[in-house]
């Protein structure tokens, strides 16, 4: 999009007035060139240099949500090594990597398990269309829920090999074929800012700015440049968490200190890891 | 940041997704290149999508008081951000800011005035009405005040700041009368202000860590905790990561400051003045003073003449230096002499350098003289005042409403309770306690030698825990007639009071704000309120406004907010902004050119001033200084007793004589030193020190025996101080304190990870867990604080408040069982006998498995 657009675009809200959902209103949404018409994808880098432990995402997201006690959407594990005086501690921030699935596939592992997958609206998003669904994946990329269908079978809590997805103890369940009363919780990219023009929580409140949101369907975007000059998306083994899952996490770390090598998520805690305490 | 975020608007090409929110279908396109991201300043809710309303304001977790957004949903605040329109923060804001909007909520808060039925800390209350309270309160204080002694009402406060401050302490206890008021600072970094009134005058260095090319940091844990938290430590890591700058943290402790320094040198606690007194040994010996330290020495005093050539001042500091080799200090300190050299050339030669230092300095026995010692490393490099160097700091200046004439004291006096004990020899003496002696305030009001307070009151402060020997002082406090507090927590003091009042949380009041700004500019901000206050809670500026009106003393003012009103439309600036209004919409104000401000030493005093009626050249210390500003009677008698005698000097001072030109150079604050940046100290020798910054062992760790450990404290990113542990989203990340210590220093002990262990000082004993790690010195256990509360709600310390309430969905979620065992039990209130700092991190214990 030109620097023209942008300037038009800007002049139009200034006038117009209303700013986010006010505007989507068709009328106002600007047409984009049909050889640019590409579904966004969002993704998130981290930047490791960058996060420095402060909790700041942690607590935004518990604040933003409302996210009950003992449970997370987006939290900071240590990575500890080395003996006394050479030791070293670095941070790892963790959140549903929002995958795309393994090639073939429809979706990643807690989508593919999701028994109400499509089982919701009838959507558009660009030009493509596609269903919700307890647990679904949007075009753009978002992995997303929608407590409507969800019956609690948990299929995706176990499917999930991070660990991202837990029960809900604020979200009661009404269908009345639901096997358990609780709804799941877990990281929606902050989507309903997002949708609105702003940047998810944990980003916003960043203070090393180690988290970055955008589009990398968008050469332009800071995410895409970020994921050019450090070839993440080419050497994913390296820049995501549990590449061996096939998940094809859209969450990239920016690692020069090999810190996903020395990070370990078992099988068998891993609700339990996906959780955040100081030391 | 402002100019980003305006230029951040969101292309609307991902507008129609929002209807998703509310349940419709996707109307449009959601394509590539669509979409920019505004980075903050609104919020919606995630589950009906309707806009969240944003109001600008101020936290006040920590005192660095960020300028910050609420987001209000259907009436309750659910979110805290910063506000992207201030300088300080650029938009960022930390755990604490985020979980401070729990202070409103907690389900322990104290939401009425409660009067104590039970005995003394017995927890049996009685909710009354405001009337009752202040009537009981009111006829208590105005006895006093009537009878002559106001002096027996004594105010002790914790966090009090910019218009908190200038309502309760320049207007109400001024118009009350009494001088019996005890601040914090001594227990917090006061020591290291007193070093700076000392050298350099008034205090608070900013460290500039956008301009600097290398960080030089003793103690200070800078990315989770400094007084200037988020303005700096974001700062900090930009400038690691962007431009590659190099940090090296000294610190018995991997901190998560340490973790992201280049390097980390742990060192010994209490030994950092030896590794930096031996820096400036480098420094003198290797001429690498020579340029720009050389240059900055013409502002520096370092002789016992003030008119001495920059030759003799850098001989006589050589000469004092010389007996501070590297060897010499890596025996105290640990450090190996070669990286003690090395570090000190990499400082010097940097083209700017920061040096950074904090309690992990200050707190000690002879943090006055590393403070100093830190104040002559950078004074012989030049790294003062300078773009990247340790700047002298830039706040907001306020104008604001003061006490009406009509309503003055009649009678104002003081206990002398709240500086230590005036005789020489006494523990708790010290020379320069310039920022009071919080930690002995107690003792003092025990030892009776200047009169006890017949009422004892404190506000955003919790005597009990935040001091050391916390079993005397909970002792002490039972002796005195009358407690009574201002508090949102029901906390170790506030269960022995006699009153509470129910105060506002910082989130239901109003302020104006002026911390220092990291970008030499300064940034004015307010506080406004968010919700209105909770039950029956009232902000305390407030209820002195009340209480002053019922005494006879009204403050001219009906209520904080139009206090804070006022002074925003009467303040420069402010006021051609659009006063009130404008910081009630943005919450913030710069000055348009923002221009920062360095080498403000450097400005000539014009002629005209210092021919000025009143006047007078002092010359023993050449000094220009105008004696009707001080208590000095006559011309006569000012220039008899000189400069540095005369009681209030430093208000009159005016410049300082160098060669031929008078200069502002570093003006004093609260101790008459002369313009100069006082190397050589003529004040501190008159007082039996020696001028120059000097190594001083504390005396505990002279007398240590082998099996002896240094107890060292530290806080954590997520907690403030002793005011978070209500605070749930805090406390589930952090609620248990296990005693770090050294895998090699364990095993000698016999002490595995998670046990059981005593840790016994000379005062009292503790039990806690260890934490066996490799993340600490040997010789050291550190243990923080923030926790192990005996109160403060479920959240911190598991047990109901009295009239708490059961209305958070979340208490049955609370998980953890463990709430930490506090520290401070075990460490004396011992005092630097220089500034009178409490010295946090010497005490000598002994550790054994439980």
């Amino acid at each position: 999009m030109g620097k023209t657009d942008t300037l038009s675009r800007r002049d139009l809200l200034k006038t117009g007035g209303a700013v986010a959902a006010g505007v989507a209103a068709a009328g106002l949404v600007p047409s984009v060139t049909e050889a640019a018409a590409k579904d966004a994808r969002y993704a998130m880098v981290i930047d490791l240099r960058r996060c420095i432990g402060c909790r700041g995402c942690t607590v935004a997201c518990k604040s933003e949500y409302g996210v009950a006690l003992g449970r997370w959407s987006a939290v900071i594990k240590n990575v500890e090594f080395g003996k006394f005086p050479d030791t070293q501690k670095h941070f790892l921030p963790r959140l549903c990597n929002h995958c795309a699935g393994d090639a073939g596939k429809d979706g990643p592992p807690c989508v593919e398990k999701c028994p109400e997958n499509s089982r919701g609206k009838r959507m558009k998003l660009g030009k493509t269309r596609y269903r919700t669904g307890a647990t679904y994946k949007r075009p753009d990329g978002m992995i997303l829920m929608d407590m409507q269908y969800c019956i609690g079978c948990y299929k995706c809590i176990e499917a999930c090999p991070y660990g991202a997805r837990s029960i809900d103890p604020f979200v009661k369940l009404d269908r009345s074929d639901k096997e358990n009363d609780l709804g799941v919780g877990k990281c929606t990219f902050c989507q309903h800012r997002v949708d609105k023009g702003i940047a998810p929580s944990c980003v916003n409140t960043c203070q090393g700015g180690a988290r970055i949101f955008g589009d990398l369907s968008d050469p332009g975007s800071e995410v895409s440049k970020l994921v050019k000059e450090f070839n993440l998306e080419k050497n994913r083994n390296k820049a995501t968490l549990l590449p061996d899952e096939k998940t094809m996490p859209h969450v990239f770390y920016i690692d020069p200190s090999r810190i996903l090598a020395r990070y370990k998520i078992d099988k068998k805690t891993k609700e339990k890891e996906f959780s955040d305490h100081f030391e | 940041m402002s100019s980003l975020s305006r230029r951040n608007f969101m292309k609307l090409g991902m507008a129609g997704s929002a209807l998703l929110a509310s349940g419709e279908g996707l109307k449009s396109s959601a394509l590539a290149g669509t979409m920019k991201l505004q980075m903050g300043g609104k919020d919606f809710s995630p589950k009906t999508g309707s806009e969240r309303k944003a109001i600008p304001t101020a936290c006040w977790s920590c005192v660095t008081r960020c300028a910050a957004m609420g987001f209000v949903e259907d009436g309750r605040l659910v979110k805290m951000e910063s506000n992207p329109a201030s300088i300080r923060t650029e938009g960022k804001m930390c755990s604490k800011g985020q979980s401070g909007l729990q202070d409103v909520y907690f389900p322990d808060r104290i939401l009425y005035p409660m009067k104590r039925v039970g005995e003394r800390g017995e927890g049996k209350w009685k909710r009354i009405s405001w009337d009752n309270a202040l009537a009981e309160l009111g006829a208590r204080m105005k006895k006093l005040r009537d009878d002559g002694h106001p002096e027996k009402f004594m105010f002790h406060y914790g966090r009090m700041k910019a218009s908190s401050s200038k309502l309760i302490k320049s207007l109400f206890l001024k118009g009350y009368g009494t001088k019996t008021i005890g601040g914090h600072t001594s227990i917090c970094e006061g020591g290291k202000w007193t070093a700076h009134e000392l050298t350099w005058g008034g205090h608070y260095d900013n460290w500039d860590f956008d301009k600097t090319d290398f960080v030089l940091n003793f103690g200070s844990n800078v990315l989770e905790c400094h007084t200037n938290h988020i303005p700096v430590s974001h700062r900090l890591i930009r400038a690691k990561v962007e431009r590659g700058v190099r940090i090296v943290t000294f610190d018995v402790r991997l901190s998560n400051t340490a973790a992201k320094s280049d390097e980390w040198q742990p060192i010994k606690p209490g030994t950092d003045c030896a590794v930096i007194l031996a820096m400036c040994n480098v420094v003198l010996n290797k001429g690498l003073y020579k340029g720009k330290g050389e240059a900055f020495m013409k502002f520096v005093r370092a002789t016992d003449n003030h008119d001495a050539s920059v030759a003799d001042k850098i001989a006589n500091l050589k000469k004092h230096c010389a007996k501070y080799t590297p060897a010499w200090a890596s025996k105290i300190s640990g450090v190996s002499a070669s990286k003690i050299e090395s570090l000190a050339v990499e400082y010097a030669t940097a083209k700017s350098a920061v040096l950074v230092s904090y309690r992990g300095t200050a707190a000690h026995y002879n943090g006055n003289e590393a403070e100093r010692a830190c104040q002559m490393l950078a004074s012989l490099t030049g790294n003062i005042d300078n773009p990247g160097g340790r700047c002298k700091a830039v706040g907001a200046g306020w104008e604001y409403p003061h006490l009406p004439k009509s309503s003055k004291a009649p009678v104002t006096k003081g206990l002398k309770v709240t500086a230590g004990h005036p005789d020489k020899g006494h523990p708790q003496h010290s020379a320069f306690p310039s920022h009071g002696m919080c930690q002995s305030v107690l003792k003092m009001i025990k030892s009776g030698h200047a009169g006890r307070p017949e009422i004892y009151m404190w506000y955003c402060y919790n005597p009990v825990y935040v001091n050391g020997e916390n079993d005397e002082n909970r002792e002490i406090m039972k002796t005195i007639p009358y407690l009574v507090t201002s508090n949102i927590v029901y906390d170790e003091s506030s269960k022995l009071a006699d009153l509470i009042l129910p105060d506002a949380t910082y989130l239901e009041r109003y302020d104006w704000e002026d911390m220092v700004d990291p970008n030499q500019i300064g940034e004015h901000y307010i506080r406004q309120a968010l919700v209105k206050p909770l039950g029956e809670s009232e902000d305390f500026g407030d209820t002195c406004i009340k209480l002053a009106e019922q005494m006879g003393f009204p403050l001219g003012v009906k209520s904080k907010k139009e206090f804070v009103q006022k002074s925003c439309d009467m303040t420069p600036g402010v006021k051609e902004a659009g006063g009130f209004a404008y910081m009630q919409k943005h919450g913030v104000w710069h000055p348009a050119d923002k221009k920062p401000y360095y080498y403000r030493y450097k400005n000539v005093i014009p002629a005209s001033a210092t021919s000025k009626d009143g006047v007078i050249y002092d010359d023993s210390v050449g000094v220009y200084w105008n004696w009707k500003k001080t208590k000095a009677k006559s011309e006569a008698e000012a220039k008899k007793t000189g400069y540095t005698h005369t009681k209030n000097a430093a208000k009159g001072y005016v410049g300082q004589k160098i060669g031929n030109t008078v200069y502002e150079v570093f003006k004093p604050d609260k101790i008459p030193k002369t313009g100069y940046l006082e190397l050589y100290s003529a004040l501190m020798k008159e007082k039996g020190f020696n001028p120059l910054p000097t190594w001083m062992e504390a005396p505990e760790h002279k007398a240590m025996g082998s099996d002896d450990l240094i107890l060292t404290t530290y806080k954590v990113a997520v907690h403030i101080h002793s005011r978070s542990s209500h605070r749930k989203w805090a406390s589930e990340l952090y609620h248990d304190n296990p005693g770090w210590i050294n895998t090699k220093t364990a095993a000698a002990r016999g002490i595995s990870d998670g046990d059981r262990i005593k840790v016994k000082s000379r005062i009292s004993e503790i039990e806690t867990t260890a934490r066996v790690t490799e993340k600490i010195v040997p010789g050291v256990i550190a243990i923080s604080y923030h926790v192990g509360r005996e109160e403060s709600g479920r959240y911190g310390s598991g047990k109901k408040s009295p009239l708490g309430h059961d209305n958070d969905p979340d208490l049955k979620n609370m998980w953890w069982k463990t709430h930490g065992q506090h520290p401070n039990f075990i460490i004396p209130n011992t005092p630097d006998p220089v500034n009178g700092q409490q010295a946090w991190m010497d005490t000598v214990v002994k550790v054994t498995k439980a």
